[in-house]
């Protein structure tokens, strides 16, 4: 988790540095704004200053002159380039930075869909969610808060500094001396300091916001038994250990800030003095005795943004650290090779095959063999924890067996393109996902192209079309998160509709008929069945009884039990 | 505090809250003013102590005593600084715990179902990330707003004793900006609140495809997806631009105004100086007046600058706010209103003439009337979206009947598991002391027995301390679903409503959670199940079925069709 800060934002600096361009006119503009600022305030005071003495030695009787107009358009000149610069700094800079967080979440999303199963259980999704957008937006602060504000503000330090020291060199130095310790504090000491807290700042969010999630999708439960005080007092302890965090790196950020005004202050008035003993031995003139310092108090705007930019420098690395894991890991996952599969029903086999989870005590499955030749349809039967969605995870290659080998079609199935296996291997599997969006969009997920009247025989097939040509919008009715407008029943079977969108060789069913009703289930499975015809078929059932819920026209059946094969009684199966 | 609830505007509703923290509002306002009072000292000071030098001739050495009063100007401004950011924050987090309380309170009145039919991610980015929006309006821009009207005030007046043809100047140009800001700022909110609502659905776009993002494999959907997300950010930006296009331009107006309103004020200083002015109160114009007037022209903008900065942190608050009220203006539950069931009548919860409505999708249940019994088993049958659960969620009282009413005996406790248990993040213990926080150790593992969870907890290493992934991931979903019934056997509840409990349970485990069930009853306690299978449907006492959101049979003991 400590990997050094350097490593831990350089992939991101190196996207950075893709569009060189845009940020160096973003640098270029916040230099521009910073020194019309400076200019304007010096000059002016300038100008006050030598007005000041001419007008003495006018009214002592004295010839003396001074040419307005030269600094009074300087004066005007500044007094815009400063309103233009800024405003046209702000906008191209936030463009710049939109434009690079849209990139990353379509990158980072690509990244986690090649995660494989076993790093997707890892997470929750809500923490899924943070990262694509919480602390993608936390590294915005990478350019605009982090880099261009202290490369500009060392700019004009020095910038500032070295024009001092053209009139009065100790002058030059002095400032130097107070504001260049005082840069190097606010960037690398208020990181150093603000660090831990408001790394551990990102944290709190990401529990609150998943705590938050439970207690809204929990809110049956926890009214029912009374715990939602209990689960309150969870979340507010996670609130007080925030809050805590806050108010220190808030502390910390208005010292920085308050240190910045002193530093400044302080180099000014040093300045001054310098600048006045200068005069006093005649080095310089009294305009530019003025002018010095005022040029130093303009330096405090360059300054100002990196007390509250730099203390919360954890946050941003925090974010970068977990992006680099989500990274990181899906590049560990092995991508298919490149053979198509045949057309028509696939056979498939297993040689001894084991599944071990990393962390687990017993392996989820040891030494499975099997064999479906094409057309068969083999009924896998185990109770819930048998491992049978093991199995399944396998055949799709959702994660890769800890030993042996699984041939589908002839080919191993690690060879398989990936294409390939997605068009000819189809999966009913226990948990339904359906997306926010209509009825259609679901439904095209499987099938892109498909016209209405499709959709809509895929609907009949499951018996959902009366019920979807009831709604008032039809198929563009929408089934809310995670399919919530729905009731279980329906959601299954428009699971089920989609995979009928499909045409594969390999067909894997996990309890189809769970949650509906004897009716419906009669209903559907004869068309099932059709739909199954000239398609190798694996069933995964607790347990198979005869009756109505069983599914259609099983031809052999194999018994799991606590991820082993047993010998089966009755393992060809009584067709009808 | 006034009743934020009554507030009817998202200005309202903040400004009622930040009434409960007026004090350390207060303190950061003083020490505000303070910042000012001393930033026209140090001012005065530096032009007091160049004119010494350069009109009057004053060596340094006599002027070492000035040199020390501006540091100790300087010192003592820094400190005040400090003291203004941390009382305004120090208020700002107070509120927006309050606030999130108030929302978390609003969630549970409203009820599971009215609270669950919205996207579980969009609220939580409104309990989270929305609230922490509030930070920069409460900790900078309520303070900010009352130094932005004192802090130029104090500096005007030192300006007319100085010049009254300067501080004309700066009068003029002043009360111009906050015009033009207003004008741009009615635009910015709008923008804003625009963008929140993006942000929200952008957010619930995320956490949808994100979850489902093992399907999207499957179909070799996730380059497709990937393009989606891209696409939508980068719609969120497109939107974010066209709000920050706006709300930059208002900024800017103001620094043109603040940048010209100096160099006028130099220009007609140095011509003054010069003796090129002849009228008004030019003449009298020194090298000090001069020179403080011209340090004070930018302090006088400062305030209304830094308001400007922080003018976004008030549109994202009242952006956040618009959301958060329109949270807290959905209805909550109708208290019962009726008395509750006499304490020696054998119901346990009755529903009189109930019907229940879902917004889109019409009437999903009643008129009905159903009551339950102390020590029956209450069977509910009936096709998938007959209105079983439905029926339940009235029984629980999670949703208010739309007509009718429900009442219950005084104290009523009861248990509920339905089809997607919730699984929290935490260890097996603590999901099972969810249904009840006291529970002892041996309670615990009576209650896996009885579900029939004890042998897999007994081989896991860690035993009841395992952690849980989200949504139970690790759990098999019967594994889950037993979890869920140990729940129930944890708690004491007398009435139990059970949402399809066998639905992905093998034979074997359905026999034992049935027997478990068995014993339940035997406790005396009321079960109401909704279900398909047999196996459960025989525990019946009395059975209803459900057929479009009415009752289609009743019977006692025996099964309706055989």
């Amino acid at each position: 988790m400590s990997e050094s800060l350097k490593a831990t934002l350089s992939p991101w600096l190196r996207l950075l540095a893709r569009r060189p361009r845009r940020l160096a006119i973003g640098v270029l503009l916040l230099v521009v704004t910073v020194f019309s600022a400076v200019g304007l305030l010096a000059l002016s005071g300038w100008f006050i200053a030598a007005s000041a003495l001419t007008g003495i030695a006018l009214a002592m009787g004295l010839a003396a002159s001074l040419d307005v107009y030269v600094p009074g358009g300087g004066i005007r000149f500044f007094a815009v380039s400063r309103t233009v610069a800024r405003y046209l700094e702000r906008l191209y800079n936030h463009d710049t930075v939109l434009r690079l967080l849209a990139d990353l979440r379509g990158r980072l999303f690509g990244a986690m869909a090649r995660l494989d199963d076993r790093s997707l259980a890892r997470q929750r999704s809500s923490d899924w969610l943070n990262r694509l957008t919480a602390d993608i937006d936390t590294l915005d602060s990478l350019y605009l808060r982090l880099l261009a504000p202290p490369a500009v503000a060392l700019v004009a330090v020095v910038l500032v500094a070295a024009f001092l020291a053209l009139w009065v060199p100790a002058a030059g130095l002095a400032v130097a001396a107070l504001l260049l310790p005082t840069w190097v504090w606010l960037t690398a000491g208020q990181a150093r300091l603000g660090m831990a807290a408001s790394r551990r700042q990102v944290g709190h969010l990401q529990r609150l916001r998943s705590q938050a999630i439970e207690y809204l999708t929990g809110l049956a439960e926890l009214e029912a038994y009374g715990s939602r005080a209990w689960h309150r007092r969870g979340f507010r302890q996670r609130e007080d250990a925030l809050r805590r965090d806050q108010r220190r790196t808030g502390r910390l950020a208005a010292f920085g800030t308050a240190l910045v005004n002193l530093m400044v202050g302080l180099g000014m008035v040093a300045t001054l003095w310098l600048a006045a003993a200068a005069w006093q031995q005649e080095a310089i003139g009294g305009p530019i005795l003025v002018m010095l310092p005022l040029a130093v108090f303009a330096i405090g705007e360059a300054l100002a943004l990196l007390p509250a930019a730099f203390t919360q420098l954890g946050a941003t690395r925090g974010a970068a650290e977990r992006l680099n894991a989500v990274e990181r890991a899906s590049e560990s996952v092995p991508e298919g090779g490149n053979v198509e599969l045949p057309a028509g029903a696939l056979s498939l086999r297993l040689e001894a095959v084991s599944l071990h989870y990393p962390g687990a005590l017993a392996p989820a499955l040891r030494n499975i063999a099997f064999e479906l030749m094409p057309g068969e349809r083999l009924a896998l039967s185990g109770a819930s924890g048998a491992g049978k969605s093991s199995v399944a995870a396998l055949l799709t290659r959702r994660l890769p067996p800890s030993q042996g080998v699984i041939i589908l079609a002839d080919v191993p199935l690690e060879q398989v393109d990936e294409r390939s296996l997605r068009e000819r291997v189809a999966i009913l599997g226990q948990r339904i996902d359906l997306f926010q969006g209509s009825l259609a969009t679901n439904l095209r997920l499987a099938a892109p192209e498909a016209s209405e009247s499709r959709l809509w025989q895929a609907l009949a097939a499951v018996d959902l079309a009366q019920w979807a040509e009831s709604l008032p919008h039809g198929l563009a009715t929408r089934v809310g998160e995670g399919g919530r407008a729905l009731s279980g029943g329906q959601a299954r079977r428009l699971a089920l509709a989609r995979l009928m969108l499909r045409d594969p060789g390999l067909v894997i069913l996990d309890e189809p008929f769970a949650g509906l009703d004897a009716d419906t289930v009669a209903r559907l499975s004869p068309r099932l069945d059709q739909w199954l015809q000239g398609r190798s078929v694996l069933y995964l059932v607790h347990q198979l009884d005869g009756g109505g819920f069983e599914p259609p026209g099983i031809t052999r059946e194999r018994r799991l039990e606590q991820g082993e094969l047993t010998v089966c009684a009755k393992s060809e199966y009584p067709s009808g | 505090m006034r009743d934020a609830r009554s507030a009817s505007s998202p200005r309202q509703w903040l400004a009622a809250h930040a009434v409960g923290q007026r004090r350390w509002l207060g303190l950061a306002a003083m020490a505000g003013v303070a910042v000012g009072v001393l930033t026209i000292i140090q001012m005065a000071l530096l032009a007091w102590i160049v004119s010494r030098l350069l009109v009057v001739g004053d060596s340094l050495a006599a002027l070492t005593w000035a040199f020390l009063s501006l540091i100790a100007v300087l010192v003592v401004r820094a400190l005040c600084q400090w003291g203004q950011e941390v009382a305004g924050q120090e208020a700002s987090l107070r509120i927006r715990d309050a606030i999130r309380g108030e929302l978390l309170e609003h969630l549970a009145a409203m009820g599971p179902v009215r609270a669950g039919a919205r996207h579980s991610g969009a609220l939580a980015n409104q309990l989270v990330e929305q609230v922490e929006a509030l930070d920069g309006y409460f900790a900078r821009f309520l303070p900010q707003l009352r130094l932005s009207v004192i802090v130029p005030l104090l500096i005007l007046l030192v300006v007319v004793w100085l010049d009254w043809l300067a501080a004309l100047f700066l009068l003029l140009s002043a009360p111009l900006i906050p015009l033009f800001m207003a004008l741009v700022g009615m635009g910015a909110e709008r923008l804003n609140r625009e963008q929140f609502a993006a942000v929200s659905r952008l957010s619930g776009h995320f956490l949808d495809r994100v979850r489902g993002i093992a399907t999207l494999q499957l179909f070799h959907q996730t380059r497709e997806a990937g393009e989606e997300v891209h696409e939508a950010a980068d719609r969120y930006r497109r939107l974010s631009m066209r709000t920050l296009r706006v709300a930059f331009l208002s900024s800017a107006v103001l620094e043109f105004f603040a940048s010209v309103a100096i160099a006028v004020v130099a220009i007609y200083v140095g011509f003054g100086l010069l003796g090129y002015i002849e009228f008004g109160p030019a003449d009298e114009l020194t090298l000090f007046s001069g020179l403080l007037i011209l340090l004070l022209a930018p302090e006088f903008f400062q305030p209304l600058r830094t308001l400007a900065q922080h003018y976004h942190d008030r549109a994202a608050a009242l952006g956040a706010a618009d959301g958060m009220l329109a949270l807290l203006a959905e209805p909550v539950r109708r208290v019962e209103g009726s008395a509750a069931l006499p304490s020696a009548d054998e119901r346990l919860v009755s529903l009189e003439g109930v019907t229940l409505s879902h917004p889109g999708r019409g009437r999903v249940l009643g008129p009905l009337s159903v009551e339950v019994a102390a020590g029956e088993t209450l069977v509910v049958t009936g096709p998938s979206g007959a209105g079983k659960s439905a029926l339940l969620q009235l029984l629980a009282g999670f949703v208010a009947p739309d007509e009718g009413a429900r009442r219950t005996q005084a104290g009523l406790t009861f248990a509920w598991m339905d089809q997607r248990p919730v699984l929290i993040h935490g260890s097996l213990a603590e999901n099972l002391r969810l249904a009840a926080p006291e529970a002892s150790e041996a309670d615990l593992q009576r209650a896996l027995e009885r579900a029939g969870l004890a042998e897999l907890v007994a081989s896991l290493p860690h035993g009841l301390e395992t952690p849980l992934g989200e949504r139970g991931s690790g759990l098999s979903g019967g594994q889950a679903q037993r979890l869920a019934l140990a729940r129930i056997f944890l708690s004491d509840a007398s009435l139990v409503l059970l949402d399809e409990p066998t639905a992905s349970l093998d034979e074997a485990s359905e026999a034992r959670v049935i027997e478990s069930l068995t014993r339940l009853v035997e406790e005396g306690r009321s079960l109401v199940i909704a279900t398909h299978h047999p196996a459960l449907m025989a525990m019946a006492s009395r059975r209803l079925e459900l057929d479009a959101g009415a009752i289609k049979a009743q019977a006692t003991g025996v099964p309706l069709h055989e």
